[in-house]
């Protein structure tokens, strides 16, 4: 397999492309996200589901006595079972992408293979695909990390003024930081996406040329 | 209407397929507009953690809510202009398939293969004469994809301001009466632009189905369509629960800040968990229709290997 850059206007050519005499296939993050793609589903219901679950114990609890550290333990754990969620639908729907671009790309080499065509061009990953792949691991650090601390946290609750104080103050910094991973795991999903038009742009060209061979 | 959102959704005649799309820049720049907003109300939460002890913490924390929310919305703002980017670069493919399909395909043995219900690598299809007509589900995604975005978008500026509001009383009667409308106004907001995003993967899903009966129908082919598959069916169930879960939340916010309700904050503590749960349940109802795209395509690429292979 070789490496081009074209610099014609007709072409497939705005484009860096990788040249084979045979179709690519998925490259390993698509092939990952066609099998963790409903594995991470089922996670984000079961999270949204214990999340609510305790959330609705926490009220009845708030109900019965007031602010308590039962109330704040259940405060930490709700939140971290609805994160577990969060994190896994938006991995999901990164995986879910993945697929579809795997799609793109095995069935554009394996059209160019059926055609017969010279060479089979298949689009490089672009950077907005690599921006999607990093903002996607670093938004799952900034979920998941906050997740683990409000467990460890919800375990050093203690009935006193002080650490009712402090449980508030980290669920507090623990929130700041969950927000900024949800809005980078958005701006990821919005840079997978932004690769699926790259993707279609490229194939609307590679396609008219394919009767030159 | 529709026609309207369809001068959106359709390439504009003479759009030239090779330049790049105006809604991917636009879509990424809201994305990061979004981004910032979110950072801004994240490092404001840091600092209100610092004054739990003196009680004044929240006033903080009602603003960071809503700042931090807006982002979101205007993040998802941006994925939804991303979107009709997709459809307008699938109508330009389909214009491409069109073009070229004739030229690259076998010239076939004079039969056609017949009509009805088959099993496919991809899931149950069926093989007509000419192409399917649209789907209601369709037909409905087409219409309401922008007034939802449109709408979603004012409840979100909207409770941004009772969010602001909320931030700048004192009276704690009213803070909670404000800052209740405010959370049940942005999450609603937030359900509807999801519900917006929704559509148009629906939308989506019918170009690729349309698009597909046009390309074989226009080179005389047995048209072969993929049925619903079990993954739209219940990503549109999915998604109507996401919805209805969201104005369900926005509802009983009211009830709250209306002073319904003898005990407020045993309400908020299980109301929080539920919009999230609204979100949620629509974001699990989009990996559905994502999924369902790739299996669409993926029948979409067999079916043109089938034709340049063997003509039919």
């Amino acid at each position: 397999m070789t490496t081009k850059t074209h610099q014609t206007e007709t072409q497939s050519t705005d484009f860096k492309i990788d040249i084979s005499d045979h179709g690519p296939g998925r490259n390993k993050p698509q092939r990952v996200g066609r099998k963790l793609v409903l594995p991470m589903f089922v996670m984000a219901l079961m999270g949204f589901a214990g999340g609510l679950i305790v959330a609705i114990i926490r009220a009845a609890e708030l109900s019965d006595n007031g602010v308590s550290d039962t109330t704040e333990v259940l405060k930490h754990v709700g939140a971290g079972f609805m994160f577990i969620g969060f994190a896994a639908v938006f991995a999901a729907i990164s995986f879910a992408i993945a697929r579809i671009l795997g799609e793109f790309r095995a069935g554009g080499g394996e059209v160019q293979d059926t055609i017969g065509t010279k060479t089979v061009n298949t689009l490089k990953m672009p950077a907005s695909a690599r921006v999607f792949l990093v903002g996607m691991m670093m938004a799952m650090m900034l979920i998941l990390v906050p997740v683990i601390l409000h467990f460890v946290f919800a375990a050093d609750v203690s009935d006193t003024l002080a650490s009712l104080e402090q449980s508030e103050e980290r669920f507090i910094v623990l929130e700041g930081i969950r927000r900024i991973g949800v809005a980078v795991y958005l701006v990821s999903i919005a840079f997978g996406l932004a690769t699926i038009i790259k993707v279609l742009r490229f194939e609307s060209i590679r396609i008219r040329e394919l009767p030159a061979g | 209407m529709v026609a309207r959102m369809e001068t959106l959704t359709r390439p504009a005649p003479g759009l030239d397929f090779r330049k790049p799309s105006k809604q991917r820049q636009i879509g990424i720049a809201l994305g990061l507009i979004g981004l910032v907003l979110a950072v801004i109300a994240g490092i404001g939460n840091f600092g209100a953690a610092g004054d739990v002890a003196d009680g004044t913490a929240g006033e903080t924390l009602r603003w960071t809510f809503g700042l931090s929310v807006a982002g979101f919305g205007i993040v998802k703002l941006g994925i939804a202009v991303i979107l009709v980017g997709i459809l307008v670069r699938l109508w330009l493919r389909v214009a491409s398939v069109k073009e070229t399909m004739p030229q690259v395909k076998a010239p076939g043995d004079g039969t056609a293969d017949p009509n009805g219900t088959f099993t496919s690598a991809w899931g149950k299809a069926t093989a007509t004469t000419s192409a399917p007509t649209a789907l209601p589900i369709h037909k409905m995604a087409r219409t309401m994809w922008f007034p939802m975005l449109a709408m979603g978008f004012m409840a979100l500026m909207a409770g941004l301001v009772l969010a602001l509001v909320a931030s700048g009383e004192s009276n704690p009667g009213s803070v909670a009466s404000w800052f209740a409308w405010a959370q049940g106004t942005m999450f609603l907001g937030e359900a509807m632009l999801l519900g917006g995003i929704a559509f148009l993967l629906g939308s989506i899903l019918a170009a690729i189905r349309d698009g597909g009966g046009e390309v074989q129908e226009s080179v005389g082919v047995t048209v072969k369509t993929l049925k619903m598959p079990a993954s739209a069916k219940a990503f549109v169930g999915l998604m109507m629960v996401g919805m209805m879960l969201g104005v369900a939340q926005f509802v009983l916010y009211i009830f709250v800040a209306t002073g319904s309700s003898a005990s407020p904050g045993a309400w908020f503590a299980w109301l929080g968990p539920l919009r999230e749960v609204s979100l949620g349940v629509l974001l699990s109802s989009i990996v559905l229709a994502l999924y369902t795209i790739g299996t669409a395509l993926g029948f979409q690429f067999d079916r043109m290997k089938q034709i340049i292979g063997t003509g039919k």
